[in-house]
């Protein structure tokens, strides 16, 4: 293998990976902070990545002014998730009731894009372009590299970056992990439940869509894009169900496989990253990193 | 500190309290025994808001607490030690005191409360130790602490504490209570401390109050129902009263 489709494969997998990473990301801080599997990652990021495209494409504005509306907009769209899909059922007696309802409104989500925006795929438009509306590349080392796959890598690794300081660093990130583990705990000292769990949905939509909106322009804006959860799914498996950093290796090793697959198996790449899955699954179930929490009696 | 009159709450159709008239003494130890289901804990969780309740709760200088939420109750300097301890498992213990701030702290000012917390260190060394240990980790008695140490950050004026004995060995129990005492005399605390063990609690408190079915069926200072033969057979054993001076 020659070095320049080497470096274009280690390019494309890890920032592949890194969009896995953060659809993974926004999964486990929706576990920890709210203690919600949710299954309408996907389609919340294919939702999202189709109301961009509606802004810049059909409606025109530009993209200095589109952007910070389309942050409202997501912002919007993970705090209407939250008080349709958990709110009304927090207190609920089966408490896999909202977890339920995140499939539900997975559905909703990718039948709701059908009817408002058509079957039709769509395109768009990078930050990187050429003139003639090409997508801009870099030379590395002979190969030619699309400029958005470097901007997905570090825009992603920086927002990532963001969030994790917010949850683990300041105090309302620790105010979200208390609500989640003590939610009756957390009542009593007077930790605002709708606050914190508004906040956790809200930054997830926005890490999530942001993923959406980076490798939109790679593929194109349709409805398969909510399968890109799939993958998501598998890295955190392989990383450790529960910790943020096992999830971010974990994807970025999907990427990586799937990239290298693609070269040699192109048809079967999905296969080979769920055999990655599996080999995980048989022989280190606990994922590369274990979460060191246990329950006390 | 804190008036309740003619405090009744229910559970669907049951009845838990049946009209309960209490008072706790600003810087005194309270304490409240009875036997499961007495209606012990349900007194607490209407003070802390979290019951639905008829009758009136009045805090000094804060006026009618019935009716408000847990929230609010808490920012009234209200700090109520669950039964169960229910530290947050998954943070540290540092983590767990940060969080005790919340009602007077705000989500997002950046207020300092590293003296706060050097304090509950001070009164329990072994947080101190522990300092960056996950809460899960620790012993029930550490917990309970813990627990008392996270409601100590709220710097609430009164504080309630929900059965801090259980489960604890007899050691620790002691030792804790000799904690609990030490909180009230250094810095005048008013305590409102709810027990099934009847002796330990009678001992460390100045008034007592014994709650059966809902109702209050005697008060006085701890000295006088620490003696008195009917708490002495319900709650002590027959034959207390030759071990219990």
């Amino acid at each position: 293998m020659s070095v320049n489709l080497l470096g274009s494969i280690v390019i494309n997998g890890l920032a592949m990976g890194m969009v896995y990473a953060m659809i993974a990301m926004g999964l486990i801080m929706l576990i920890k902070a709210v203690g919600i599997l949710n299954f309408a990652q996907g389609d919340l990021l294919m939702f999202g990545t189709f109301l961009v495209s509606f802004l810049i494409v059909d409606l025109e504005i530009p993209m200095g002014a589109a952007l910070p509306l389309v942050m409202v907009l997501w912002g919007l769209l993970g705090a209407g998730f939250m008080m349709i899909t958990y709110w009304p059922l927090r207190n609920a007696s089966y408490p896999v009731a909202p977890v339920v309802a995140t499939m539900g409104a997975s559905l909703v989500l990718s039948e709701g894009v059908f009817l408002i925006w058509g079957t039709w795929p769509r395109t768009m438009p990078s930050l990187f372009q050429t003139a003639d509306g090409r997508p801009a590349t870099v030379n590395l080392f002979g190969a030619e590299i699309q400029v958005q796959f470097f901007a997905v890598i570090i825009l992603g690794a920086l927002l990532m970056f963001l969030v994790w300081i917010l949850t683990e660093k300041l105090y309302v990130g620790k105010m979200m992990k208390a609500a989640a583990q003590d939610k009756y705990a957390a009542r009593l000292i007077g930790i605002p439940h709708l606050l914190t769990t508004m906040v956790t949905y809200i930054l997830v939509t926005e890490l999530i869509c942001s993923a959406g909106y980076m490798v939109a322009p790679i593929f194109a804006v349709t409805k398969s894009l909510s399968s890109l959860q799939l993958k998501a799914f598998a890295g955190t498996v392989i990383g450790g169900f529960g910790s943020i950093k096992g999830a971010v290796i974990g994807c970025l090793i999907v990427g990586l496989v799937e990239a290298f697959a693609q070269v040699n198996l192109s048809v079967y790449k999905e296969a080979v990253v769920f055999l990655v899955l599996m080999v995980f699954l048989i022989f280190r179930p606990g994922g590369l990193i274990r979460s060191k929490i246990q329950d006390k009696a | 500190m804190i008036r309740i009159k003619n405090l009744k709450a229910y559970y669907g159709q049951i009845a838990a309290l049946k009209g309960v008239d209490m008072e706790v003494e600003t810087g005194k130890i309270t304490c409240l025994i009875g036997s499961n289901g007495a209606g012990k804990t349900t007194l607490l969780k209407s003070i802390s808001g979290l019951m639905k309740c008829t009758g009136s709760i009045e805090m000094e200088g804060e006026g009618e607490l019935l009716g408000l939420s847990p929230r609010k109750v808490s920012r009234k300097g209200i700090a109520h030690v669950p039964e169960g301890r229910h530290v947050f498992t998954g943070l540290t213990v540092r983590e767990n005191l940060e969080m005790g701030t919340v009602p007077w702290h705000g989500c997002f000012s950046r207020k300092k409360y590293d003296e706060d917390i050097e304090q509950v260190y001070e009164m329990f060394p072994r947080l101190r130790e522990r300092n960056k240990q996950l809460a899960w980790s620790m012993s029930g008695g550490e917990q309970q602490m813990l627990a008392i140490g996270r409601a100590l950050m709220a710097r609430p004026r009164i504080l309630l504490l929900d059965e801090p004995s259980m489960g604890l060995a007899p050691l620790l129990v002691t030792e804790l209570f000799r904690q609990i005492k030490r909180i009230n005399e250094e810095t005048g605390m008013t305590i409102l401390l709810i027990e099934q063990n009847a002796r330990v609690a009678m001992k460390a408190s100045d008034y007592t109050y014994v709650i059966e079915q809902g109702e209050i069926r005697l008060h006085g200072p701890s000295e006088e129902v620490r003696k008195d033969p009917e708490v002495l057979e319900a709650y002590l054993g027959k034959h207390a009263s030759k071990g219990c001076r």
